[in-house]
């Protein structure tokens, strides 16, 4: 039904979508999910013509998007999008009947064909008795309903979904995924639902595409294959458990809340960091409730700013100084009282170099240390910061990817086994 | 049933015509009693000097300023649906002013016939139209922009105008008034008819265009996504209004406001729905232009206010409501 051939997409240089091949077949409903601003809109927009790929191309039927024809394109797909300013007080039915448009060649008059479409789409989205309502006095979700019901009056194949279920209620969310999977099952209407909800889509889609953040299709297939928390991880970020509805056997994804983490006193974790590198750190272990010290940082310092505002103690040096004896001290009296030590992926320099020493000592005291992305690239000392680091890394400290895995390890409690 | 209710402004507005013809011819600076008016149109009149008054003078003045305001009200209901803003109005977005500094410029460079002097007024709306919209389009969403650049380009006619009124031999001050406040005593009732020819065929064009304007007011994307084709479409939406205004402005000089408060009421009333606005605008604004002019030759008779202040003193007060309005609204 829709081909989509190696398709990139760029805001002014941007690039918002990159290399997407996708055949959308006859009388599927096709998912498309991703986290915010991933490209999902930018790819319906592609899809429908009204933006020109610049790279790839959109075939219907062998026919191009871009010089199909308005009119031609809304025969074959209309769109349901996510919602609209309404600044004009048309009536429900006529504001229905606008979907017709394509099908109209006359210049006043409606067919009888219209005005069955008209009271077809108004009765199916159960806005039949909103007909004279101007569309100015309704709900959000009424407006909705009345969006769904005028692309349905459109009586086209395809449907084209934009996060069209967001604003409305359980029942009428619910009511409209059952609503196209009939359309679907009856007509064999073809649905691509671009969708922030993630167990509808599942319940409902026959695939799903997964794009991440950067605009690059992540998986494609059906939702149990394309729901794995490897996958979902990768897209969003987050932890989830993936288990099956009982009732409808569809994949559903259950977050893992990293506040909970924690089983009973929150652990007091000292960071080393500067320059913004331990931004992420600070932000995460601060979430998830870690009692956090920081330092030594010069004030100014764009960690020392993070620190301050979430209030956490810090060893603070005045701007563009070398650590003072003093507030290396400050530092050292910080680790002794930490649980842990996280070495956040910093640029090391003479400045900051007696940092690494007292993870050495922290160590010796088997106190857990935790290297994350430790890199010979990022020391301007001629080679004694990472010959620490690997002297770290050989006494015992973990060396971690990222973020996450700095929570999932710590998660663990790594000092109590440490005590033992 | 709903064809019926959805028709109900037809025989309102009709009547409403028809009660503002007579006042028009009614009214004015030789008073006439009720009878003696009927009588003369009738074909009996009281006295030759009553049927050369109301047959000869009121009479194609009044249709005259029914042509007027028809065009007006309806390329008004045109451009608040197209711009999907509903502080447009021709006069407001400069396009009357650039129809004027159009029709000015012909007349100086001496032709005045009257073919050609809507269509030299038709060159300036145009001109005035796309370099509004092409200041606004940099900042779509904005309202505002809209009308700030509009009252820009229509105070740019205007000075430009003036220029070109003050290097001619004519009495300058008096045909400055004449366009820049609007006035429907000047033109030869001769050139009625082709006004009526003008301004039926391009209303007959906009109200084909109906369907069109809908879809506009749901937003240029959504339209395309209905299957219209959007680029083209407001090409001829904005030729056929602006075709509209020039006629207007061509015959009557710059009559404000017109093209703003008459669709406001009819979409209060009837609802938005071209099909039914833009006749309904039409009518509206023939019989309130007709009911304006009549009041302008009243209110300080024998001497005659411009139509235009008559309008303005009436529309400003309802846009500044509206823009009232919309700010509480955000």
């Amino acid at each position: 039904m829709i081909a989509v051939e190696n398709l990139h997409f760029a805001y002014d240089n941007e690039p918002v979508l990159r290399g997407i091949d996708l055949e959308v077949k006859r009388g599927e409903i096709l998912a498309i999910l991703g986290p915010n601003g991933c490209g999902k809109s930018t790819l319906l927009r592609l899809l429908r013509g009204v933006l020109t790929p610049a790279e790839g191309r959109v075939l219907w039927q062998g026919r191009d998007a871009v010089r199909l024809g308005r009119k031609a394109m809304a025969r074959l797909a209309a769109v349901v999008p996510q919602s609209m300013q309404a600044p004009f007080p048309y009536p429900v039915r006529e504001m229905v009947a606008m979907g017709r448009y394509a099908h109209q060649s006359g210049f006043l008059g409606s067919t009888s064909a219209d005005r069955k479409a008209v009271e077809k789409a108004l009765a199916v989205t159960d806005i039949l008795h909103l007909g004279k309502r101007p569309v100015t006095d309704l709900s959000g979700g009424e407006l909705q309903r009345v969006l769904l019901a005028r692309a349905l009056a459109q009586e086209t194949p395809v449907l084209l979904l934009d996060e069209a279920t967001s604003h409305l209620d359980l029942d009428h969310r619910l009511e409209i995924a059952e609503l196209l999977v009939r359309l679907n099952r009856e007509q064999g209407t073809t649905v691509v639902q671009v969708s922030h909800d993630l167990d509808l889509a599942a319940e409902t889609s026959h695939r799903i595409l997964l794009l991440a953040a950067d605009g690059t299709p992540t998986a494609l297939g059906s939702p149990t294959e394309v729901f794995t928390p490897s996958n979902l991880r990768q897209v969003f970020r987050v932890e989830v458990k993936v288990e099956s509805n009982p009732y409808t056997g569809a994949p559903r994804a259950y977050p893992v809340r990293r506040g909970n983490a924690w089983q009973q006193k929150p652990p007091r974790i000292h960071l080393f960091c500067g320059g913004g590198s331990g931004g992420e750190l600070l932000r995460r272990l601060h979430l998830a409730g870690g009692e956090i010290t920081v330092g030594p940082l010069n004030r100014g310092d764009y960690d020392q700013v993070l620190a301050s505002v979430f209030e956490l103690e810090t060893a603070l040096e005045e701007p563009f100084c070398p650590i003072s004896a003093a507030t290396l001290q400050t530092a050292r009296g910080l680790c002794r009282q930490a649980e842990a030590l996280v070495v956040a992926p910093t640029v090391w320099g003479p400045g900051n170099l007696a940092s690494l020493e007292l993870a050495r000592e922290a160590l010796s005291r088997r106190i857990p240390v935790l290297l994350v992305d430790p890199s010979a690239e990022r020391d301007y000392t001629g080679g004694r910061a990472w010959e620490m680091l690997q002297a770290i890394h050989a006494a015992g400290g973990r060396v971690v990817p990222d973020t996450e895995a700095v929570l999932d390890l710590l998660k663990d409690k790594p000092w109590e086994s440490n005590d033992r | 049933m709903t064809r019926r209710q959805s028709l109900s402004w037809l025989p309102i507005l009709v009547t409403a015509l028809f009660a503002a013809l007579l006042l028009s011819l009614w009214a004015g600076s030789l008073s006439l009693s009720l009878t003696e008016l009927f009588a003369t149109l009738c074909g009996h009149p009281t006295s030759p000097t009553h049927a050369a008054i109301v047959l000869k003078i009121r009479l194609p003045r009044a249709l005259l300023a029914a042509l007027v305001g028809a065009a007006l009200g309806a390329s008004g209901g045109a451009f608040q649906a197209v711009l999907r803003n509903p502080l447009a109005d021709p006069y407001i977005l400069g396009v009357s002013g650039g129809a004027a500094l159009g029709a000015v410029a012909a007349l100086t460079l001496g032709c005045s016939s009257p073919l050609l002097l809507p269509a030299a007024a038709f060159v300036g709306a145009c001109g005035a139209l796309f370099l509004v919209y092409w200041v606004a389009q940099a900042h779509r969403g904005s309202p505002h922009t809209l009308i700030l650049s509009g009252v820009m380009v229509g105070s740019l006619a205007s000075a430009l105008l003036l220029f070109l009124l003050w290097m001619s031999p004519a009495d300058p001050v008096r045909t400055a008034v004449f366009w820049l406040a609007g006035n429907l005593n000047m033109v030869d009732p001769d050139w009625l008819p082709w006004a009526a020819l003008w301004i039926g065929c391009a209303f007959v064009g906009l109200w084909r265009q109906s369907r069109a304007l809908d879809l506009f007011t749901q937003g240029e994307e959504v339209a395309a996504d209905l299957g219209l084709n959007v680029g083209a479409s407001r090409l001829l939406l904005f030729a056929t209004a602006g075709a509209l205004t020039a006629a207007a402005v061509a015959m009557a000089g710059l009559v404000g406001f017109v093209g703003l408060t008459v669709p406001h009421v009819v979409r209060m009333i009837w609802g938005p729905s071209h099909r039914h606005l833009l006749p309904a605008s039409a009518l509206l604004g023939a019989a309130f232009l007709m009911a304006a002019d009549a009041l302008s030759r009243t209110l300080l008779a024998p001497a005659e206010i411009p139509v235009g202040v008559v309008t303005a003193l009436l529309g400003a007060p309802f846009f500044l409501y509206l823009l009232r309005k919309r700010e509480g609204g955000q």
